[in-house]
């Protein structure tokens, strides 16, 4: 993932010039364009639960994809793919910016079972802390799980599961690394061990 | 000089000595460090400007002056006459604007000298300001139904609270078999689907605790908002359409012209259906901007306040900004969306204004939940520019939109899940 995300971040660069010539809107502050979605996700990007994600503190890079693919229908939603349609790249990219730069905070943390929990955090340490690493508290690389809203999780997991959501989409991953991130999903269902997992992970604070 | 948005200050500078000119821009900037700001009202629009003026510049001394200790909000009231959430639920505080260092006055505004800068109060004392913001929400309009009375027995439940109360215990009271009725405005009003999400909540009530009841809507328009999504949403779960539909909705063409409406009779009085006796009637006025927009001359012939679509600066008066309900903001619905998007504009507008700086370009956006029954919700959204040409807030081109009227019953559950935080986390970046 390291390479693919350096890669990904010199080709963002390139494109990022060409992307202001075609910007088609607005020089508008990134502040301007991101305290707009504080209304749904919470002051600075923290949500206040049950269901909107945190987007403070992610890396950039996935926030960015992830808007994008709202955007573009690659990703599925409820509403976040009629909102996405409204902004270009180059402010995806300021929107994107503004709330990496944020904390993520931990105010909503859900998860109350304390034998699910150990056990999932034991199914996290063979299937999902080789991406999500620190229990899923880093995001260097790929989203922080830790303190995510419970719902957002197993929401995102049954899109895995029922293929709405397609890791084959995701152009900052490498082939080797799709496959195995399927292999853990998959693993992770045939141990039964989705319910642990989400309740480890939104129980983080 | 200070009320320079980005057009006029490139317009006037020209673009190039943009520093000289922003001092030159303010002279007052000097006297005061950062200024007062006296914001009338604290429902979603008057506490998001104060909230956000506070985090743009934490010395900029703020004033919000409301008549209520707390506030209710009108979004999530429907679940309160429905039952599946209590009044206490949606009460928000402004302990965390306080804390925040943002004066709480508890007082009513009688007035405003807009060349004295100076905001007069029923309790006596004059607040001087920099920057008014005017944020009242809606009043209503007198109209000719005499018989309506006070509100006590036909409830408006326009503005959340005690009113909430009332009907909700109207409909608790009323026996099973009972029939009540929604009187739905004219345009333009505070939240245009509510009426219908609150059909839909009642008839969620009944559906479960009072089966053989009747929530009839007498509309005073023929077509509304999430109409479309609605209808469906009536089909899926109250049996609309059928002989044993909860709900029913009479368009104004079908209902052909509402007469009277009477508290003591408890009655409805239509061309087409004549005298109609309900057992609980719900009456939701026409309405117009709050009453302090009319005092302090803020209002145009039609009752709402004209603004600059970039600053909310009044038309009428300099140094007052309108927002909210009470305001035109073209193409955005009177929401709380709305509201605390407008806010954060109208903050960043002030901000820049007390600096002597121009005013950057804006960023709206308006989303909305309806929630019409278990598991069944549904949004709209839009994103808006400013649209210099027209000087209108208009939405982005192939943006935003509703839920699809066919979206599977896992979208349609979500849309509950997101509603709800929809609802947390606007109170948070409203009130803190």
């Amino acid at each position: 993932m390291r390479k693919s995300l350096t890669y990904a971040l010199a080709a963002g660069a390139l494109f990022g010039l060409m992307g202001t010539t075609a910007a088609h809107a607005s020089d508008a502050e990134a502040s301007m364009l991101a305290n707009t979605c504080n209304g749904c996700h919470g002051p600075d990007g923290t949500s206040f639960g049950p269901a909107s994600p945190t987007i403070a503190g992610m890396n950039k890079l996935y926030l960015a994809e992830a808007l994008k693919s709202y955007r573009d229908g690659k990703r599925p939603s409820t509403i976040m793919g009629r909102i996405m349609k409204g902004y270009d790249d180059a402010e995806i990219e300021k929107i994107a910016g503004h709330f990496a730069s944020k904390p993520f905070g931990r105010v909503a943390t859900t998860g109350g079972d304390a034998a699910m929990i150990a056990q999932g955090e034991k199914l996290t340490k063979d299937l999902c802390e080789g991406c999500h690493e620190k229990d899923g508290y880093a995001n260097q690389d790929y989203p922080v799980l830790a303190g995510q809203m419970m719902p957002y999780l197993s929401n995102n997991l049954a899109d895995f599961e029922s293929g709405m959501r397609s890791i084959d989409d995701n152009p900052n991953m490498s082939d080797k690394e799709k496959r195995k991130k399927k292999r853990a999903l998959s693993d992770l269902k045939e141990k039964g061990g989705v319910e642990a997992v989400l309740q480890f992970y939104a129980s983080r604070k | 000089m200070t009320n320079m948005n980005r057009r006029n200050f490139l317009k006037t500078t020209g673009g190039a000595a943009v520093a000289v000119g922003a001092t030159l821009a303010a002279p007052h900037v000097a006297l005061a460090a950062a200024g007062k700001v006296v914001i009338v009202g604290g429902g979603v629009a008057g506490a998001t400007t104060a909230r956000y003026l506070k985090l743009a510049n934490a010395a900029i001394d703020i004033t919000i002056i409301e008549p209520n200790a707390t506030y209710h909000t009108c979004f999530m009231s429907n679940e309160v006459l429905g039952g599946d959430r209590t009044l206490a639920q949606i009460e928000q505080t402004y302990d965390g604007l306080v804390k925040m260092g943002v004066k709480v006055v508890k007082d009513s505004v009688t007035g405003i000298d807009a060349a004295k800068k100076t905001v007069i109060t029923a309790g006596g004392m004059p607040f001087d300001y920099d920057h008014c913001v005017v944020a009242p929400g809606i009043s209503f309009k007198a109209e000719e139904f005499a018989d309506v009375g006070d509100h006590s027995v036909i409830t408006h439940a326009w503005k959340a609270g005690p009113q909430t109360a009332t009907l909700r215990a109207q409909l608790e009271a009323m026996a099973d078999g009972g029939k009540m009725c929604i009187i739905a405005p004219n345009n333009p009003f505070r939240c245009p689907p509510g009426p219908y999400e609150r059909a839909s909540q009642i008839a969620h009530y009944f559906k479960h605790h009072k089966p053989k009841s009747k929530v009839v809507i007498i509309d005073r328009k023929d077509k509304f908002s999430k109409q479309g999504l609605f209808m469906q949403a009536w089909k899926d779960l109250y049996g609309y359409g059928t002989d044993n539909s909860i709900i029913e909705w009479r368009s104004a063409s079908t209902m052909a012209g509402l007469e009277a409406i009477s508290a003591k009779d408890m009655t409805v009085d239509t061309l087409a259906a004549g005298k109609e006796k309900f057992d609980v009637i719900n009456f939701i006025p026409d309405q117009k901007a709050g009453e302090i927009a009319f005092a302090a001359d803020l209002a145009n012939d039609k009752g709402w306040c004209d603004v600059d679509k970039i600053t909310f600066e009044s038309k009428k008066h300099k140094g007052i900004h309108v927002l909210g309900d009470a305001s035109v903001a073209t193409s955005m619905p009177k929401s709380g969306y709305s509201a605390n998007s407008q806010g954060k504009v109208c903050a960043a507008a002030i901000v820049a204004m007390l600096a002597g700086k121009p005013v950057g370009t804006p960023s709206y956006v308006n989303t909305c939940y309806s929630i019409a029954g278990e598991n069944y919700g549904f949004s709209v959204a839009a994103v808006y520019r400013y649209n210099a040409e027209k000087d209108e807030i208009a939405g982005v081109k192939d943006a935003g939109g509703l839920t699809a009227v066919d979206a599977s019953a896992e979208v349609r559950r979500r849309e509950v899940e997101f509603a709800y935080s929809w609802y947390n986390n606007i109170c948070k970046d409203t009130w803190g």
